[in-house]
């Protein structure tokens, strides 16, 4: 028997599709892939994350923790500003991807990947009692919050109607008002917030916004959405085996500060590295081998059809010296021509 | 509850087959369209080459996922819906009249085996 998220009722209501996932039944899809991805594209969405994990620090040393345990620079952003970082091991390898919320000068929400919850439990409570600091709690809250994600161009005008307070909120940012916590973040590339709260605050929540005319979007669309953005994803493009230098996360790693894994990625060696492919025709999946001419250089970490563009679309992992503009994707027993580019393949609309 | 035309015969895979003497046309049913929701590419046999009862004949993918197509009799491929490779959308607007190809059936025995649309509303229902 899987978990379910306090939302569960709210989604059986709408008739939603479930799938597996980290653990937990969580809707895949409400009514079509499409009609939710475009609405969160060019409308509002919104999806019940509820699953992910959310760790709360507290105390003086809180930052000196977060520093030590993460790659990027935790002391320069100020207060009430979200991070992205990978949690990496002694030797680089990734453990997680994740987001500080720097909620006051002496406490901070971490909020992590579902299926990497123990996991990233286990590590960051060991070293924080490794550590010995003399101010600091940290504590696993993920089944206490409840995280809706509300994203698309209407986002704001939609949450002002329950929270005022937003309109300030900037890119990557967050406040704490009355009873939740709410983040102007997002895995979709379009401007958007995630609000934590208390199962029952959600919930209330869900079904004011869905009576706001907010459209219930699916695990499915949100990973069309984040794929098309370029957004890596845990298990996918991150996993136990590669470091940040091999995963596009370069700019995550400030080299003019101590944490876990350091000396190991400043030794380092990259074998691999991400590239973004797109096709004029077929439509890429995870594992699919990719080739330059008949030469295989790496493997489809993610691929799916372009809601927007209405083409196939892939990240994958390539041998780090491969300089091509031009690769073959095989798709069952034929090559696809697919095509390197930089940047991203739809361009959101984030504040 | 799904459409389930009478006229036609069935698979427990999901395609309906249209028996028109020795030919029989082929699509998936309603209820697979809704199954896989959005559909957004689909990949046909060759005219001409033999498809066999039971076997993958091509491919039809959705935005999220990827499912094979299965040929409800041995026979040899007449022609292809080229129309489907261009417009794949409307296999889920219109699955009955969205045939992805037309066979010349090899053996009677093949279509005796095929499911009434009362014996394959069963397989829905237990889908």
């Amino acid at each position: 028997m899987n978990l379910r998220t306090a939302l569960y009722p709210e989604h059986e209501k709408l008739k939603a599709k479930f799938c597996p996932f980290a653990g937990y039944d969580m809707p895949v899809q409400y009514t079509s892939v499409k009609e939710e991805a475009l609405a969160v594209r060019h409308d509002v969405g919104m999806f019940d994350v509820s699953h992910m994990g959310e760790f709360l620090v507290e105390g003086k040393d809180t930052i000196a923790l977060l520093d030590a345990l993460l790659p990027n620079d935790m002391s320069s952003p100020s207060i009430g500003k979200a991070i992205y970082s990978p949690l990496c091991r002694e030797d680089g390898t990734i453990i997680d991807d994740l987001i500080v919320y720097k909620l006051t000068s002496d406490k901070a929400l971490i909020c992590v990947n579902a299926a990497n919850i123990k996991k990233d439990w286990t590590w960051i409570s060991q070293v924080a009692d490794k550590k010995k600091f003399s101010d600091l709690k940290v504590r696993d809250l993920s089944s206490d919050y409840s995280l809706i994600a509300l994203q698309g161009p209407r986002s704001e005008v939609i949450l002002a109607e329950v929270y005022p307070e937003i309109k300030e909120l900037q890119y990557y940012s967050v406040i704490q008002i009355k009873d939740a916590i709410i983040a102007r973040t997002g895995y979709t590339g379009e401007d958007g917030f995630e609000i934590f709260a208390s199962h029952q605050r959600i919930t209330e929540l869900w079904v004011q916004l869905l009576n706001q005319g907010v459209t219930p979007c699916g695990l499915a669309s949100r990973d069309v959405l984040r794929l098309e953005v370029g957004f890596p994803l845990y298990g996918h493009e991150l996993n136990d085996e590669v470091t940040p230098y091999e995963s596009g996360l370069k700019w995550t790693v400030k080299l003019n500060k101590d944490f876990i894994g350091k000396v190991a990625l400043l030794e380092s060696k990259p074998q691999f590295k991400l590239i973004k492919l797109i096709l004029e025709k077929g439509i890429p999946r995870e594992g699919y081998p990719v080739f330059v001419n008949d030469q295989k250089v790496g493997v489809v970490t993610s691929g799916t059809q372009s809601v927007v563009l209405q083409q196939g679309i892939a990240i994958a992992r390539v041998k780090l010296e491969v300089e091509s503009e031009n690769y073959n994707i095989q798709i069952r027993n034929k090559f696809y021509p697919a095509q390197k580019i930089t940047g991203s393949f739809v361009k959101g609309g984030h504040k | 509850m799904s459409n389930i035309p009478a006229n036609l015969k069935y698979t427990k895979d999901h395609e309906w087959a249209l028996i028109e003497g020795d030919t029989v046309t082929v699509g998936i049913t309603d209820f697979a369209q809704g199954s896989l929701g959005d559909i957004v590419f689909v990949e046909m046999p060759e005219v001409g080459s033999k498809l066999e009862k039971g076997k993958t004949f091509g491919v039809v993918e959705s935005i999220k996922s990827v499912s094979d197509l299965y040929s409800p009799v041995t026979g040899e491929v007449l022609t292809t819906n080229a129309e489907l490779e261009d417009s794949p959308e409307q296999i889920n607007n219109k699955p009955y009249e969205s045939w992805f190809v037309k066979l010349k059936v090899e053996s009677q025995g093949d279509l005796n085996e095929l499911l009434s649309p009362e014996d394959y509303e069963k397989v829905c229902q237990s889908s």
